[in-house]
């Protein structure tokens, strides 16, 4: 079971690695795949079944196929990226560096915390998630739906097209057009 | 709670409305279902009302914070008769999205429970940066609203990745016992708690926009249309802050956080202010006199003491009255200058529309802390709170700042009052509008003498 956790655990990092590091967008897509798929599997050693099977189809499934449509279609397969200052790409190495000696350390000290609650073989099944779900946090789950709604009538308001075609942006500055014109 | 179930209502009532095109009743339909919340609301002022196993806990504070936002919200909507007047499309979605928003903040204001924060902050941002880009053939608009969701996405990851290093390190999600499991002196030092707690901070410092996070509020206030300007300025910078200060003085804070939130208060006194002096539109002013304000606001929590919740109130009542006026009148002016920003456009108010430019004169003195105004009071009591609770250079430090902040508040008294030397559109003030800048105008002052108190 330990060696299993190892292997998985090697596998994310590296897919993570991938995704940031490659410098082809499908590769990271696919990168990202891979990354999902290893940290549903950790879900599964964690006896959160539930989890793991909605993982896989939301994340795995359906947010990445559109990743890829979304690529595919406005054909943004070539390996270019949007060029970093030296300055700034200092200061994200920089920020990103302290952020990790931080977690680092938080880990090396906080490794003997034992578990907080008694282990429950139970706690990541359907039915249990579904009896906490409609029961203890029944009021996030109702407001969730204010949140859904929220966004679908965003996307229709955003994306709708115009009937008469009026929908181009009227205060693009001139220095702005000639950048997106470059 | 009725009042929630009434607002996602009524938001939805006027999505149906704007089916079936029925423009004129939108505003007063949204007015009405507000009154209805604010009734609810206010009814139960001294209950409290623990609901659905302690997720939220409408107490004191919750009700009074809820019944700010509501308020302010009624200004905007009936600011947003006129505003919306010329505006074709999609105005039915924009009054609920904004009502959505509503719902997100009155349920981070009473939040007893971490999942309950996380989604209320959620509920509270998506709907704003559809708003955000609500201007659909404005360039500026939709930079806004992408800039806003890129970064508001980001802010959120470091939330949900600090709650559950909370959840990790104390084992629950409820406000009390994660209260009473940080006052063990045991657990003070405990990395993994101290680590959810700054990450968790950090998430929230953005929707404060609390220096270093606040890269994103000056072209975020420029480029959405005013109206929303005025609504994330005022609902959304009370729901953050009484979410913050729920959160802190909830928990026995350690040192580390302690720091973390005296540099974030300099820093945002000292950055809001300074740069604020070398602004020359008005919308970007006014995001860094918000940024100023964030800074004053946060000394009062520094604290961390129950006591802050009324002072807390009592600033954030006074800068959402002046703002939503401010707002109000940046637009008419804004349209006699053919959307010109430039702090200019206000040259020739007084000769032009006297009342107004008193009005605007009264919530500027305000903003900036001018005795006699509910600002000094403000600012009186925030310092008062700063040197009890021992951060006397902090304290003076505000207090050179906030006295650095009556000079850029004063260059667009100075315009408003100056004669105008060509002639440009003149400035027509709507009945409905000269209400409400009237009842801000009046209200900054009548607020100085009525001492607020939280039950």
């Amino acid at each position: 079971m330990a060696a299993l956790f190892y292997i998985l655990a090697a596998l994310s990092v590296i897919s993570a690695l991938t995704v940031v590091g490659a410098r082809n967008p499908v590769t990271s897509v696919i990168a990202l795949v891979v990354c999902f798929l290893s940290i549903a599997a950790h879900y599964v050693l964690l006896n959160a079944q539930f989890l793991a099977m909605v993982h896989v189809i939301v994340y795995t499934g359906a947010i990445m196929v559109l990743f890829l449509f979304v690529i595919m279609l406005l054909n943004l397969n070539k390996p270019d990226g949007p060029r970093k200052s030296l300055a700034m790409r200092l200061a994200a190495a920089v920020a990103g560096g302290l952020l990790f000696i931080t977690l680092a350390a938080a880990v090396r000290q906080g490794v003997q915390i034992p578990p907080a609650a008694g282990f429950d073989p139970g706690v990541g099944l359907v039915r249990s998630v579904g009896h906490v779900l409609f029961t203890e946090f029944l009021l996030p789950f109702e407001v969730s739906s204010v949140l859904f709604l929220s966004a679908i009538v965003g996307v229709v308001m955003l994306a709708k097209k115009d009937k008469d075609g009026t929908d181009q942006a009227t205060d693009i500055t001139e220095a702005e057009r000639a950048r997106r014109a470059a | 709670m009725s009042a929630l179930v009434l607002l996602s209502v009524v938001g939805v009532l006027l999505l149906y409305l704007g089916l079936f095109n029925q423009r004129a009743s939108l505003a007063v339909t949204g007015v009405v279902g507000l009154a209805g919340a604010i009734i609810v609301i206010a009814a139960g002022w001294h209950l409290e009302s623990p609901l659905f196993g302690a997720i939220v806990r409408f107490d004191g504070p919750a009700r009074a914070f809820s019944l700010l936002m509501a308020g302010a919200t009624v200004l905007l909507f009936l600011f947003g008769v006129d505003y919306y007047a010329r505006m074709q499309r999609n105005v039915a979605e924009q009054y609920a999205l904004m009502l959505f928003s509503l719902i997100g903040g009155i349920l981070i204001v009473s939040f007893s429970n971490l999942v309950m924060l996380f989604l209320g902050i959620e509920v509270l941002s998506i709907p704003l940066y559809i708003l955000a880009g609500g201007k659909r053939d404005s360039f500026r608009s939709g930079e806004a609203a992408f800039k806003y969701f890129v970064q508001g996405s980001y802010a959120s990851g470091f939330l949900l990745m600090g709650l559950a290093l909370v959840y990790g390190a104390t084992g629950s999600f409820d406000l009390a016992t994660i209260g009473s499991w940080s006052t063990d002196p045991a657990h003070g030092h405990d990395a993994i708690f101290l680590l959810g707690l700054l990450l968790t901070l950090a998430g929230l410092a953005f929707k404060l926009a609390a220096v270093p996070f606040h890269f994103w509020s000056p072209d975020v206030y420029e480029g959405s249309p005013t109206l929303i300007t005025a609504f994330m300025s005022t609902v959304v910078k009370t729901g953050a802050f009484a979410a913050f200060h729920r959160l802190i003085t909830a928990l026995q804070l350690p040192d580390a956080v302690g720091t973390m939130l005296l540099t974030l208060t300099v820093l945002t006194l000292f950055l809001g202010n300074v740069v604020a002096l070398r602004q020359t539109q008005f919308k970007r002013l006014m995001a860094y006199s918000s940024i100023a304000h964030t800074g004053f606001l946060l000394l009062a929590l520094l604290g961390g003491d129950a006591r802050s919740g009324d002072v807390l109130f009592y600033y954030l009542t006074a800068y959402t009255l002046a703002t939503v006026g401010l707002f109000i009148i940046l637009t008419l002016a804004k349209r006699a200058a053919q959307g010109d920003e430039h702090i200019r456009i206000f040259r020739g108010l007084f000769r032009e529309q006297p009342w107004v430019a008193v009005a605007a004169l009264l919530m500027l003195l305000s903003l900036a802390g001018i005795p006699f105004t509910a600002g000094f009071v403000a600012k009186y009591r925030v310092f008062l709170l700063g040197l009890s609770s021992g951060h006397l250079f902090t304290t003076l430090f505000a207090v050179a700042m906030a006295l650095l902040g009556i000079y850029y508040y004063a260059l667009v008294i100075r315009e408003a009052f100056a004669p105008r030397e060509q002639e440009g559109g003149t400035l027509a003030v709507a009945p409905l509008n000269l209400l409400v800048i009237t009842l801000c105008g009046v209200g900054v002052v009548a607020l100085a003498v009525w001492p607020v108190a939280l039950p």
